[in-house]
């Protein structure tokens, strides 16, 4: 009798962990997972502990049934878990949706975002990129309270992308004053390849 | 105010004092930037007001009216 794991709506990396934690202490389980990433991810996690993998789709879940095969010895340590379009290794991406920190007072928020660009740019560590939108853009533009911080993050590697439609619709396109004028397909590329997001 | 000459921190009760400051200081052309407490002087999570220490008399001078306590402190070098 194989042990049953059942990882129907576990989200990922959940069913993987499971999986792999019984396998520690069988040398048969069925894991039932409810979506395909599921499927590839537990699959990928028992091929690389030497198991064999077979899968059926039973209609209440997908069934996989995983076997310590005889001869089957681990082939790698566990690569790291696919999830979706997760990158672990891609960039960290600050984004400023907005030119305050937080919401519920503006005046608040102003101060607290002025204060958390003037710390990053003393840090010793950075994003590798930011990217501004909406009232962000106000940030980096001439005028700006934060423009020399930003301006000293950018002289450290950081890349800096400035929403160009928000720019147009707040007629602040001639006063960008640090980074790139961007696009929604850039920004759409950065947004799902980042590593880490981090919003202010 | 430059990263190389010396500065001051103006330090405030609250953080509303804080934004009057900068707004005063401001009218009165001097010259300041809104930053975090260095770590080194509080572990508070506050706001204060730095200058250059060239001007702290005259910040002094336009931050009068204020009748509740504040204080200026030399600008650590890191906070």
């Amino acid at each position: 009798m194989s042990t049953v794991i059942d990882a129907r709506g576990l989200s990922c990396p959940q069913p993987v962990i499971n999986a792999k934690r019984a396998l520690e202490g069988a040398d048969s389980i069925v894991v039932i997972v409810d979506n395909r990433t599921a499927v590839e991810n537990v699959s990928r996690m028992a091929a690389s502990q030497g198991c064999a993998v077979d899968v059926e789709d039973k209609g209440d879940g997908i069934y996989l049934f995983i076997r310590k095969s005889s001869g089957g010895q681990p082939i790698a340590q566990m690569t790291p878990v696919e999830c979706g379009t997760v990158n672990p290794a891609g960039p960290t991406v600050m984004v400023f949706a907005s030119d305050t920190m937080g919401c519920g007072n503006d005046e608040l928020g102003g101060v607290l975002m002025r204060s958390l660009v003037h710390t990053v740019g003393e840090a010793d560590d950075k994003p590798d990129v930011m990217v501004f939108y909406n009232t962000g853009v106000r940030l980096a533009v001439t005028g700006s309270p934060v423009l020399d911080d930003l301006r000293l993050i950018a002289s450290k590697g950081a890349r800096i992308l400035v929403c160009g439609t928000c720019l147009k619709f707040f007629n602040l396109t001639e006063s960008l004053a640090v980074g790139n004028v961007s696009n929604m397909y850039e920004i759409k590329e950065l947004l799902f390849s980042a590593g880490r997001l981090v919003r202010p | 105010m430059t990263s190389t000459e010396a500065n001051s921190i103006l330090i405030f009760h609250s953080v509303h004092h804080a934004i009057w400051a900068e707004s005063v200081l401001r009218k009165g052309g001097i010259e300041c930037k809104m930053i975090p407490i260095p770590r080194s002087i509080s572990s508070d999570c506050g706001v204060c007001v730095r200058i250059a220490s060239v001007d702290e008399s005259r910040a002094a001078a336009a931050l009068s009216e204020l009748a509740e306590e504040w204080r200026i402190e030399p600008y650590p070098a890191r906070g």
